[in-house]
């Protein structure tokens, strides 16, 4: 998986790409680490160019998004699609999250 | 009619068939089917004599065919077969092929001898290529050609090995409706062929056929429709497997996965099966994780062709292992995941080990 990130003035966006599965899930849990420690407190997750999420890949979602709410930060999901966005609806994990399907609606958020 | 038992045939160390018995009653139409080189084909050539056999005996209507006493071409005659290849003398005209040998071994004269070809030769449809020779008639035309000759030593019974093998595809049918008139004529038939829908009409019996032994034989709406046994099964519905054995929990999930793939590449399986597959195998191996270190498990998957069916077994073996528990607290997405994308979960403990089965939900 790459992962990218990309701070603006509201939030922090980090695309996702590849594969999100047993393997690759830790990877962005110390990214997302790393970023809650530095004082990050929004952030928009760009599922544009993520191939494939498991199970792995969904909890990994969730527990940061319990994180940076427990930190009144937001965190929001745009451009799940495809199989992807198919995998969050079958797992359970689909309504839990609102999805935006673009960075610039996600971002109309916090504005 | 023909009674087997205990027969066995080598080449060199290669054991072919290795201890068929079985009964053949008068009027019975069998058909044997099963893999390639599963000795078919030496199993009908030991019947006739063609091979002789290593072990066992072969009794046809009371006389033992491997008494040296017995006179073998006389049984022969009772008894006769007909080839993938059509064995035609080419330089005999189609009538002499099919009167040469009731003149010279039926002591037949030549006039009844073409009387009874040419109404051979009616029955089979082909009574004006009489004067023809072999090579100007089609593959469809020989083969109905070598079944009237083999009808002009009125036989009692007939054993076709692959008797439409070697045709187009077009000829195929008028070959097998010839065979099927037969049947109803109370001739004794043994046919080993790979036309699976000609056998399930034609045959009061089938037998399956694998590694040198009858696995599996029964009425066709069995072998067919409800094949008892695990090869029979495999053979039947045409399926193809994958095995991967996993034996800690630190197995590399992308080498997996890439055989998983080129698995499905090779069965030709569309590219949402294929996804589902990986994300099932996946969801399932997590919930087996935290067992890896104490069990091994093996994977295999099975695609059905005919079925158009994909189904995944996990087999481990030690401790008992109960996958999918009820309980709260396990893992809520994975367990969804999994039952959308199954049609059926099966569980069976069997001796030490434990065997989870699914069946991939159709896209
Ligand atoms: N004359 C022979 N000498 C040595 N090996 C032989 C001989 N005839 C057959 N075999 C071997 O015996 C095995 C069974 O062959 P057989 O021809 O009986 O198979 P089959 O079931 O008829 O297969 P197919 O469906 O391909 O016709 C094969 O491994 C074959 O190579
Ligand atoms: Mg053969």
């Amino acid at each position: 998986m790459i992962l990218q990130h990309n701070k603006k003035m509201e939030a922090t966006i980090v695309a996702l790409e590849g594969r999100m599965d047993a393997i690759t899930s830790s990877d962005y849990e110390i990214k997302m680490k790393g970023l809650i420690a530095s004082g990050e407190r929004n952030f928009v997750v760009d599922f544009e160019k993520l191939d494939y999420i498991s199970s792995v890949g969904l909890r990994a979602i969730l527990a940061t998004a319990k994180q940076i709410r427990s930190r009144n930060g937001k965190f929001l999901l745009a451009n799940v699609h495809g199989s992807v966005k198919e995998i969050f609806t079958i797992s359970g994990l689909g309504s839990i999250f609102p999805f935006y399907d673009s960075i610039d609606s996600a971002m109309a958020f916090f504005v | 009619m023909i009674k087997i038992e205990h027969l066995s045939k080598n080449f060199g160390t290669l054991s072919v068939l290795k201890d068929i018995s079985i009964d053949i009653r008068e009027g019975e139409v069998i058909s044997i089917i099963g893999p390639s080189g599963t000795g078919k084909s030496t199993f009908l050539r030991c019947i006739n004599l063609l091979d002789c056999p290593d072990g066992g005996s072969i009794h046809i209507e009371g006389i033992d065919l491997l008494d040296p006493k017995t006179n073998v071409p006389k049984i022969r005659q009772k008894m006769n077969m007909v080839f993938q290849s059509f064995n035609l003398f080419s330089h005999l005209s189609i009538l002499e092929n099919l009167t040469i040998a009731p003149i010279k071994l039926l002591g037949m004269n030549k006039m009844e001898a073409e009387r009874k070809a040419i109404d051979l030769l009616k029955m089979v449809g082909l009574a004006e290529k009489a004067r023809n020779f072999p090579d100007e008639l089609s593959g469809g035309q020989k083969q109905r050609v070598a079944i009237a000759r083999c009808l002009a030593m009125e036989p009692k019974i007939i054993l076709f090995d692959e008797p439409t093998s070697a045709l187009d595809p077009t000829m195929v049918s008028e070959v097998l409706s010839v065979i099927r008139s037969l049947s109803k004529k109370g001739l004794t038939m043994v046919i080993v062929t790979h036309e699976m829908d000609f056998a399930r009409d034609v045959s009061s019996r089938v037998i399956f056929m694998n590694e040198g032994i009858i696995y599996e034989e029964g009425p066709p709406h069995q072998i067919f429709e409800n094949p008892h046994k695990e090869k029979t099964k495999a053979f039947i519905y045409r399926v193809k497997s994958f095995n991967y054995h996993i034996s800690s929990p630190d197995y590399d999930l992308y080498a997996m996965n890439a055989e998983i793939e080129v698995f499905c590449e090779k069965q030709i399986l569309p590219r949402k099966v294929r996804q589902n597959l990986i994300l099932l195998v996946e969801e399932t191996l997590q919930l087996y994780h935290s067992y890896l270190s104490k069990v091994s498990l093996d994977l295999t998957i099975a695609y059905s062709e005919k079925m158009d069916s994909v189904e995944l077994v996990f087999e481990s073996t030690g401790e008992e292992i109960i996958l999918i528990s009820s309980e709260p607290g396990t893992d809520e997405f994975g367990l969804n995941i999994i039952k959308n994308l199954t049609e059926e979960i099966g569980y069976q403990r069997i001796q030490d080990k434990s065997r989870c089965t699914m069946k991939l939900k159709k896209v």
